[in-house]
């Protein structure tokens, strides 16, 4: 069993992502920096001085946000746009918008004009992942924007302490990476609930009070872990939120995802070395590559092959955000890919305009079924 | 409307165009599959002929072809918000639809991300189906356009590395002084296609933007060769000609407007004739000019087009919302017809924003019309009909004429 007290502050941060950094900011009179997923290294906003804080528009009801972006644009893109309009972002001082796809490059200049007298950067990541320049050219972009956040901050740029503080990270992506194979291994019906929870409170907790948080918890027994089927998700967010909730009903337990919002955040660790901008433009091209990212096209559906099938995951779930080209290209044949492994898969469609649970239930139900007659 | 005679040579190039690239391999040439933000003149150098799988998606949607080959891509899994182009394109490749006889199989599929994302995905797509290789000209978007030394060293070697990559496909080195001549030809036919625009800033018009996207085809397709010089040559004298004689595209002139966007192809035909009985012209269209952009000089052609493709031809909206505001100007527009196009989300999603900041700084009002650029099953044209009815009649009543840019139509 959970020991649900243990992880309330983190649950309580998933639900209320701005409440930490409103505290936070009341405390220190530090500034606060958003940042939409997916790699935004929050070290370098950290190590500039500033509070980084995710930001995810996916599950927010539009009522504004049309009118300044269209509404066939993704959920993530409107959600944050809608979040900004209704003044619930209050406590920002900047955004950063990292380079994933067309409908970033273009929230960035909406969100520009929208709220001018923020600190709004670009980050302009390569999409050439594999290609070894890449690696340069985006250590030279994480520079830029430390410098930039820096120059915000009044912070003195200190590589050095930029280097700690992805110390300190690394740490806590290494013993959340623990929480989520422990909880893989001995699936309890609330584990995916809370292990999502602690992995966003993560992404929106000031570190120390995160790390501090963490070393506290852990899982409590679980019963016997019979009957569960595990499952790959393959998507961008975890869109609607109570997904892993429902995936724990229907004892389905996740083998591995590569949403941004999950383990691919923590994933891969940064190696030690003098350069803090090279290690991070290590671990972003060592990062399962999300797919506004380009590898080279046959090894990206074979990768992913790989990857389902060192998971041992039964089947696949795609959790493709509606109007997401990005996802929406590579489905059809990663799902053809699969087939011919005989690996089944389903394919849900996410939507700013929201999703029935029910209707998600109902199909998780059949493709379980299905993946128990399998 | 008085036709444009030099218009019906187009026939004859785009048949041509399309038989020499089925004809490549017999003629020791190779095929490479690109967008518009590739450097054409150095492929076109390197006996590599370029082919727009999006120039070839447009004619399936002038040709009302496109619902039937979307369903094809549909059932095959990609989803109906897909950008139509891509759909139009894979779609005929599933079900041989195409008033081209399908496309040539690439040697090569090269694609510069400055235009859009979907593009990279969509050649993905192609590199698997082909079992093709695929070159990204990976181009970093810096936001506010602002100089990036590390993005154009970078952007730089993507395409010194394009070079090496095309000579081991060929078998054959670069050799300069082609690139040179490539590199001229494609200049010549840029200025002949700039001043080709810059006829519409004429009173009235000699031709519409209606034109101008049919006319693209050379431009975009065989930019390095003779073929676009010798007809937009011809163009020219004829346009100039019309200037001269006081003879306009619209047959009575009195509204001159802006085209934001890609055309919506299906309707051309219908929407020109609609236009022009309410005295409405389109005279000028950033889509059109786009084309007149990309030469490069011929010393530095690798620094050229880092530049181009890193501050030029990627979109910054101040940029953007700069130039309209200067052809708002030049073109004596009195208002804007901004197409939201609900297939390429990469040039329709700010377009609240520059429609409200264009307005803001000339005055000149714009209406935003939600429609697809080949897909005719996501929009209805008479209520585009009757959207843009609604805007000429307020343009006519004057009320939203208050610092409208331009004389007021008489
Ligand atoms: S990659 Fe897809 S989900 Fe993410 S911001 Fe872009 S369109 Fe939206
Ligand atoms: S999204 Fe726009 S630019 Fe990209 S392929 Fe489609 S029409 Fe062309």
């Amino acid at each position: 069993m959970i020991s649900t007290d243990s992880w309330a502050e983190f649950t309580q941060s998933a639900e209320s992502p701005l409440a930490p950094a409103a505290q936070w900011k009341q405390t220190t009179g530090g500034k606060v920096i958003g940042h939409l997923l997916p790699d935004v290294p929050p070290e370098i906003i950290y190590a500039a001085g500033a509070l980084p804080v995710a930001l995810k528009g996916a599950g927010i009801p539009i009522t504004r946000a049309q009118q300044h972006i269209p509404g066939y644009s993704c959920s993530h893109a409107m959600g944050l746009l809608e979040l900004g309009l209704l003044d619930r972002l209050g406590d920002l001082d900047g955004v950063v918008i990292p380079y994933t796809c067309d409908t970033t490059r273009n929230l960035f200049h909406i969100w520009s004009q929208r709220f001018p007298n923020l600190k709004n950067e670009f980050l302009r990541l390569p999409k050439s992942v594999d290609y070894d320049p890449a690696r340069a050219y985006a250590a030279a972009e994480f520079k830029r924007l430390f410098l930039s956040l820096c120059a915000f901050t009044d912070a003195e740029p200190d590589e050095a302490h930029l280097n700690s503080v992805i110390d300190i990270y690394e740490g806590a992506r290494a013993k959340l990476r623990g929480l989520y194979h422990q909880a893989f291994d001995h699936p309890a019906e609330q584990r995916a609930k809370y292990l999502y929870a602690a992995i966003q409170a993560f992404s929106v907790m000031p570190i120390e009070s995160f790390t501090q948080t963490l070393d506290q918890t852990a899982w409590g027994d679980a019963p016997a872990a019979d009957n569960w089927i595990p499952i790959y998700i393959k998507g961008k967010i975890m869109d609607p939120p109570a997904l892993p909730e429902l995936f724990g009903e229907l004892k389905l337990k996740i083998a591995r995802d590569d949403l941004v919002d999950g383990y691919r955040m923590i994933e891969t660790p940064a190696v030690d070395g003098p350069d803090p901008f090279l290690r991070l433009a290590d671990r972003f091209r060592n990062t399962t590559p999300y797919a506004g990212y380009h590898i080279e096209p046959r090894a990206a559906a074979e990768r992913f092959l790989a990857r389902v099938k060192e998971s041992s995951a039964a089947g696949v779930v795609f959790l493709n955000p509606q109007f997401c080209e990005a996802a929406g290209f590579d489905t059809p044949d990663f799902k053809k890919t699969l087939d011919g492994a005989g690996i089944p898969s389903l394919v849900l469609e996410t939507s700013s305009r929201g999703v029935s649970m029910s209707r998600l239930r109902l199909r998780l139900e059949a493709f379980r079924e299905m993946l128990e007659d399998n | 409307m008085q036709p444009i005679k030099t218009l019906g040579r187009l026939k004859r190039i785009n048949i041509e165009y399309y038989g020499n690239a089925h004809q490549a391999r017999q003629n020791g040439k190779f095929i490479a599959y690109v967008n518009a933000f590739t450097p054409v003149e150095l492929l076109y150098a390197m006996d590599v002929i370029p082919v727009y799988p999006e120039n070839h998606a447009a004619i399936i949607g002038a040709r009302k072809q496109a619902p039937e080959v979307c369903e094809a891509a549909e059932g095959m899994g990609y989803s109906g918000d897909l950008c139509s182009y891509a759909r139009c394109d894979l779609g005929s490749i599933r079900t041989g639809v195409s008033p081209t006889w399908g496309l040539p199989k690439p040697d090569l599929l090269v694609i510069s991300n400055s235009q859009c994302g979907t593009l990279t995905k969509w050649f993905e797509v192609l590199s698997r189906h082909y079992n093709a290789p695929m070159f990204l000209i990976d181009v970093p978007h810096s936001g506010d356009g602002e100089r990036d030394i590390a993005a154009e060293s970078y952007v730089r070697g993507n395409l010194e590395r394009l070079i090496r990559v095309v000579e081991g496909i060929t078998g054959k080195p670069l050799d300069p002084d082609r690139l040179t001549e490539s590199i001229r030809l494609s200049k010549e036919a840029s200025d002949l296609w700039a001043r080709v625009l810059e006829t519409g800033a004429a009173r009235p018009a000699p031709m519409t933007v209606f034109d101008q996207f049919i006319s693209m085809a050379p431009i975009v397709a065989q930019r390095g060769t003779q073929v676009p010089v010798d007809f937009y040559g011809e163009l020219l004298v004829e346009l100039e000609d019309r200037v001269a004689n006081g003879v306009g595209a619209c047959s009575d002139e009195r509204y001159r407007l802006f085209w934001d966007n890609l055309p919506i192809w299906p309707e051309l035909r219908r929407l020109s004739e609609f236009l022009d009985s309410r005295g409405a012209a389109l005279v000028a269209s950033v889509y059109t000019w786009a084309w007149s952009r990309l030469a490069v000089n011929e010393e530095d052609p690798l620094t050229d087009w880092t530049n181009q493709y890193l501050y030029t031809a990627n979109l910054h909206l101040n940029r953007r919302v700069d130039e309209y505001v200067e052809i708002a100007k030049k073109f004596q527009l009195d208002g804007f017809l901004y197409h939201s196009n609900r297939s390429c989300k990469y040039v329709s999603q700010d377009i609240p924003e520059v429609r409200r900041l264009v307005s803001s700084r000339t005055g000149a009002p714009g209406v935003i019309l939600e429609a697809d650029h080949n897909d005719s099953r996501s929009y209805t044209i008479e209520r585009l009909e009757d959207q843009i009815g609604e805007f000429l009649g307020m343009l006519g009543s004057g009320k939203t004429r208050a610092g409208a840019v331009g004389p007021a139509p008489s």
